[in-house]
């Protein structure tokens, strides 16, 4: 008994370090972009380092987000050009994947599997394999050097995975629930809207994060659809920043921190949605 | 209220057969039930009823209307389900008024009338509490007073109560009874347990594998079952039943045990088709004899059931088990011997080869 307690004691300990490591692993980079981003230029390439600094400026921070100047106009060009492809594919993503695994999820029709199973099919490729193709099928379309491109690569990308955890969504939601809204006097579609989907709210919130996360911090098919300067996006604005301002660390990094703000902010609000269990209590097992 | 009415309904998937050429109907303010085994197709029927599902052939109506077709929201029936299908994100209140929000009543009216139902089901409390807070009692009356919230012209429910502790469930079910009368309500109630069917219903239809087996007083269906199934399906415990062949004008039996026939029996059993005659025997109509007695079948005590009213036991004859009750004061012991005497004005008699009764 007490060799018992001992030893969950034991692991108790090792859980805890092995858990602190990965945090550090994970924060120090964070933490080190977040620092530099706050030195003078000159600070920034000391060395040895000056690891806590000395004196702190926001500087780069006013340039950056600042209308006033060439760089900060640049800077806020490709956030708003990211924030507008992140947000389109977000919003299409959800609007095409709800009612996708919806319809894969309750109906039964010829080819369900089939198509269901080809929709994965995407997933099974790197990425970069499409590449090509997609950059020929975009010149056909006539479609390059526009943000459309971009959208339209990102949804093909984040879409099958989407619909596969909607439709898990969808399959744990009882479908008396909507026989008991239609008997209730709601039509199919209502009973979806107004039963089915808040209780799905957690999965298609999840959907969002990740098409939004997708599209946000997606570099080389940026870099390839796009040439014209005013319509690049953040990650590839960003490399440019880094062979034009390749002495101006503090800048890169403020820059890296403003693009990394977003998708955190998105996290912690929504994070609540993840783990509340909304299908509770809804039928008796 | 309104009469239900089901004409030659046939529903197929694919090349199975759910519901074969079953016509029912309910009359204004009847409470039927629909029993059988699983798989025989009485949720299926239900389903059919509300418009979930839509038959391959045949009518249903409703009052004086057809409703082939129509969306289950256009037939105006209140349905229970048998895990409650609550919506777990709307409060007691909300689930109650969504059927009527649903048809855009005035809020008010809503109002009343949730409150009315809640008053109804002693639920009024719990109007501000989640699904997930409630009991599974309490989750039962709110399903069922979203039902009641409305004045539809059925209900249909199917098994409400088995989700529920045996002692609720009693209670439930005179409960049920008893709105069902105050309200003269058309109820279409799906259950197994033949013992709820027997209780509730003024007519039960017993159902097995699609088809329609009888449709009567659970009194008659007791009393004449018109086949071995429904012999078999109805009284707990269920009928004895011996499978055995006509030996003779008079006589049936088969590996050690027979039967001789009163006359009007025999008379019965000639018209089997073939030679094979089942008879059955309801527990309290078979004397049980310790001794050798004239005309009785010998067999050997397989356990004893005492439940303080009444003790059944079980007794070995040839290759089946026969429960016969005895009273509590009767001691028996496990492989005594004993001999069955057969009360022949309540023997049924069933043709072997077709199943029905003869």
């Amino acid at each position: 008994m007490r060799a018992r307690v001992h030893g969950d004691r034991g692991w108790g300990i090792a859980r805890v370090v092995f858990l602190a490591l990965l945090t550090l692993f994970t924060l120090l980079p964070m933490v080190w972009m977040l620092l530099t981003s706050m030195k003078t230029q000159f600070a920034a390439s000391q060395y040895p380092p000056e690891w806590w600094p000395r004196n702190v400026t926001f500087e780069q921070y006013f340039i950056l987000l600042s209308p006033a100047n060439e760089t900060g106009r640049e800077f806020l060009r490709y956030m708003f050009n990211s924030l507008w492809v992140s947000f389109a594919t977000t919003v299409l993503s959800v609007m095409v994947a709800v009612p996708a695994a919806y319809a894969f999820s309750r109906f039964r029709f010829p080819g369900r599997n089939l198509l269901f199973y080809s929709v994965l099919l995407r997933n099974m490729f790197p990425a970069v394999v499409f590449l090509m193709p997609l950059f020929i099928l975009m010149r056909w379309l006539h479609l390059v050097n526009t943000e459309l491109s971009l959208i339209l690569t990102y949804l093909t990308f984040g879409l099958p995975l989407s619909i596969w955890l909607l439709k898990g969504f969808y399959d744990n939601i009882p479908a008396q629930l909507e026989q008991a809204a239609r008997i209730d006097g709601a039509t199919r579609f209502q009973a979806f809207i107004q039963i089915v989907m808040p209780l799905s709210s957690p999965g298609i919130i999840a959907t969002a994060i990740y098409s939004f996360i997708l599209a946000w911090n997606e570099y080389v098919y940026a870099l390839t659809f796009l040439n014209d300067k005013s319509k690049l996006t953040l990650p590839v604005g960003l490399q440019r920043f880094f062979t034009e301002y390749t002495t101006n660390w503090p800048g890169l990094m403020a820059a890296s921190f403003i693009t990394s703000v977003p998708v955190v902010v998105l996290f912690l609000v929504l994070q609540k949605y993840f783990v509340r269990a909304l299908t509770e209590g809804a039928v008796k097992a | 209220m309104a009469e239900v009415r089901l004409v030659d309904i046939v529903k197929n998937y694919g090349a199975f057969t759910a519901v074969d050429h079953v016509s029912l109907t309910i009359a204004d303010g009847e409470f039927v039930a629909l029993v059988g085994p699983s798989g025989c197709g009485k949720t299926t029927s239900l389903n059919l009823v509300a418009g979930l599902i839509e038959q391959t052939a045949g009518d249903i109506f409703i009052g004086d209307r057809r409703v082939n077709g129509l969306d289950p929201k256009d037939r105006d029936i209140a349905m229970v389900f048998q895990n409650y299908a609550l919506y777990p994100n709307k409060t007691v209140f909300k689930n109650l008024a969504f059927p009527l929000k649903m048809r855009k009543l005035p809020r008010a009216d809503i109002d009343r009338k949730v409150r009315a139902a809640a008053k109804v089901l002693d639920i009024e409390h719990l109007l501000e509490r989640r699904p997930r807070e409630l009991s599974g009692g309490q989750q039962q009356r709110v399903a069922l007073g979203r039902a009641l919230v409305r004045d539809p012209r059925a209900f249909l429910m199917d098994e409400p109560l088995s989700n529920l502790d045996a002692k609720l469930r009693g209670q439930m079910r005179a409960e049920l009874k008893r709105f069902h009368q105050d309200l003269h309500a058309t109820v279409i109630y799906v259950t197994h347990d033949q013992l709820e069917a027997v209780t509730m219903a003024d007519r039960m239809a017993v159902m097995n594998g699609g088809k329609l087996q009888q449709y009567d007083t659970p009194a008659r269906v007791f009393s004449n079952p018109v086949n071995i199934f429904v012999a078999g399906f109805v009284g707990s415990p269920a009928m004895n039943l011996l499978y055995g062949l006509m030996e003779g004008a008079n006589r049936v039996g088969r590996d050690g045990w027979a039967v001789e026939l009163s006359a009007e029996n025999a008379g019965r059993a000639a018209r089997a088709t073939g030679r094979e005659v089942v008879l059955g025997a309801r527990h309290s109509t078979i004397a049980l004899h310790r001794e050798h007695v004239a005309g009785a079948v010998p067999g050997r005590v397989y356990t004893v059931e005492p439940t303080g009213d009444v003790t059944f036991v079980h007794v070995r004859v040839a290759q089946t088990i026969v429960v016969v009750s005895v009273a509590p004061s009767v001691m028996l012991a496990i492989d005594d011997p004993v001999w069955l005497g057969f009360d022949q004005n309540k023997l049924h008699l069933f043709d072997g080869t077709t199943g029905d009764a003869l």
